[in-house]
């Protein structure tokens, strides 16, 4: 194989591929046209036969239709892998501008003729032709694992989050349970990413991120129990087809607060960034991380994470994707993921970062009682009877 | 025998996964790849869970085993200071594993000869809704006790905290 030494050496490479895919699929089609003159088989397990396709283009439009309603095309493109990807970018770039914005500055500008719209294509070609390296001594077994284990976990939390009720990847009903259950690997992905890098800096940010994400992980779970509450079921789908009257964050705004806050924690993002505070530990548990390993963690699992938490909170205090019906549900529901993702990215430039026991007790005694409290405002209000759980 | 269905592919690729990891859990020179392996394996055991359509059950499992109790495993092994974990020589290791092969094949004979293979569940599988109702009706001690134990734990530990630091 050739080395790549140059941007237009991958270029031609991936050109190479692609004129080597189309040769195959060429032949492919030549070939069973062929034996469906030769043999008379109409019998090929196509939906389409290629010879069709050649002499009847439109018919490809019900073929579409029907590969979009496939389980394949759900996990990797719609509510699935790609527009999770594609979403986390935006969000990187967004973030970068509006950080910028509110300190004056200007943000990326030069990648792309319009403010800078390349830059997160920009970051990953330079974070692809960077050289990985593993540091002495350390795991090396585990410490390739763990970045693409941290993509794993987080893409497969979005399983279970739809977009409407037609889009969703796996209906359950113990999706809440699902969610939560995934989120609790996440201590122990940081864990071993500190323990694999053999060097302190690292160790030390591993251990705080690891008490900071479970001191949050309780009041995070107990403010989700208002919104299971009003709805009387687990099920994602049945949780927003439940506040078609009013959103559940006026009936438990306590609880929305507490569950955007331990959702930063657990986010580990502004004020609660300790574990991977730039100035103070060394950039924290990925300090040892360089090149695509640490564009897979910071990069693209961290967003996938506060898209996931982002697509929760609507779901379960704003009101999912309804909305007025002259849009798609969907277009709703991405916008108001879009919203509070943006006061998720916004604290970043105006706090500043809390103290690892102040933080700690905060999660411990303050956010588990505020969680409890709007848990109690709930059990009041069912019992009045002003609530009946199932339709709000 | 009948035919082979997705259910039985399942069952074995996690048997085999979750006996693999636990045997390695024992085995392993490197003692956080133990405590690694044993979080794998109480994953396993998650899955015989969804297999047999108890799926709360299995998330509570993932959620408690995996996400709390291998944790905090990882984590103590994680502090305890390396030194030579020393193998005794005079241990005959094949002998035990073919005691542990009998022992196995035998309980194992046993349990098949009964006609637990026979019996059907005549009833579906209670929902979560259901073990919800037992639970605050007719089971409401061991709400009751498994608090108390639940309180006991947590002021024991703060009282071992606060022992540690004054």
């Amino acid at each position: 194989m050739t080395q790549i030494r140059s941007f237009s050496d991958f270029l031609i490479r991936v050109i190479k591929i692609v004129a080597v895919l189309a040769i195959i699929g060429g032949i492919f089609v030549v070939a069973t046209s062929f034996l469906q003159i030769m043999f008379g088989m109409s019998e090929l397990p196509l939906p389409i036969s290629p010879s069709d396709l050649i002499t009847n283009p439109s018919a490809l439009i019900s073929l579409l239709t029907g590969l979009m309603d496939t389980d394949f095309f759900r996990i990797s493109v719609f509510p699935g892998f790609t527009f999770v990807a594609l979403y986390g970018a935006i969000a990187g770039l967004w973030e970068r501008k509006l950080l910028a914005k509110m300190q004056m500055r200007v943000g990326p500008l030069y990648a792309g003729k319009v403010e800078g719209v390349l830059q997160p294509i920009a970051d990953v070609l330079k974070l692809l032709f960077k050289e990985l390296i593993t540091p002495k001594g350390a795991d090396r077994f585990l410490f390739g694992l763990v970045p693409v284990l941290t993509v794993v976990i987080s893409t497969a939390a979005i399983a279970v989050i739809p977009v409407s009720e037609h889009w969703v990847i796996a209906q359950s009903d113990f999706g809440v349970l699902v969610i939560f259950a995934v989120l609790g690997f996440f201590p122990i992905t940081v864990l071993i990413t500190a323990w694999s890098s053999n060097s302190k800096f690292p160790f030390i940010g591993g251990l705080r991120a690891l008490h900071q994400m479970v001191a949050y992980e309780i009041p995070l779970i107990l403010s989700t129990l208002v919104a299971v509450m009003y709805s009387g079921s687990l099920n994602l789908i049945n949780i927003v087809n439940a506040q078609s009257t009013y959103w559940f964050i006026l009936f438990a705004p306590v609880s929305a607060i507490v569950f955007f806050i331990c959702g930063l924690a657990e986010m580990e993002r502004s004020p609660y960034d300790l574990p991977e505070a730039e100035s103070e530990l060394a950039s924290g548990w990925l300090a040892e991380y360089s090149g695509m390993n640490f564009g897979l963690i910071l990069g693209i699992a961290v967003y996938i994470k506060v898209y996931i938490f982002s697509a929760l909170f609507t779901i379960f205090f704003l009101g999912g994707w309804l909305g007025p019906n002259f849009l798609p549900p969907e277009f709703w529901f991405i916008l108001k993921t879009a919203i509070v993702t943006t006061m998720i990215l916004l604290p970043r430039g105006v706090l500043p970062r809390s103290k690892i026991d102040v933080l700690l007790r905060q999660g411990w005694a303050r956010f588990l009682l505020l969680a409890i409290v709007n848990i109690f405002i709930a059990i009041v209000l069912i019992q009045a009877g002003v609530i009946v759980p199932g339709a709000v | 025998m009948g035919a082979i269905d997705l259910a039985d592919i399942v069952f074995y690729i996690l048997a085999i996964i979750t006996l693999a990891s636990a045997i390695l859990a024992l085995e392993a020179k490197e003692i956080v790849y133990g405590a690694l392996a044993l979080a794998l394996s109480l994953l396993g055991v998650a899955g015989f869970f969804i297999l047999l359509d108890a799926t709360f059950l299995a998330m509570f499992q993932i959620t408690v085993y995996v996400g709390a109790i291998a944790v905090l495993i990882i984590f103590t092994v994680m502090l305890v200071r390396r030194e030579k974990w020393v193998e005794k020589e005079g241990v005959n290791r094949v002998a035990g594993i073919f005691v542990t092969l009998l022992v196995a094949l035998g309980m194992g004979l046993v349990v098949l000869q009964s006609n637990i293979g026979q019996r059907v569940a005549s009833k579906e599988a209670a929902s979560f809704t259901q073990i919800g109702v037992q639970i605050l009706s007719l089971y409401w001690p061991v709400i009751i006790i498994l608090s108390l134990v639940l309180s006991a734990a947590v002021i024991g530990a703060i009282a071992l905290a606060k022992l540690d630091r004054g």
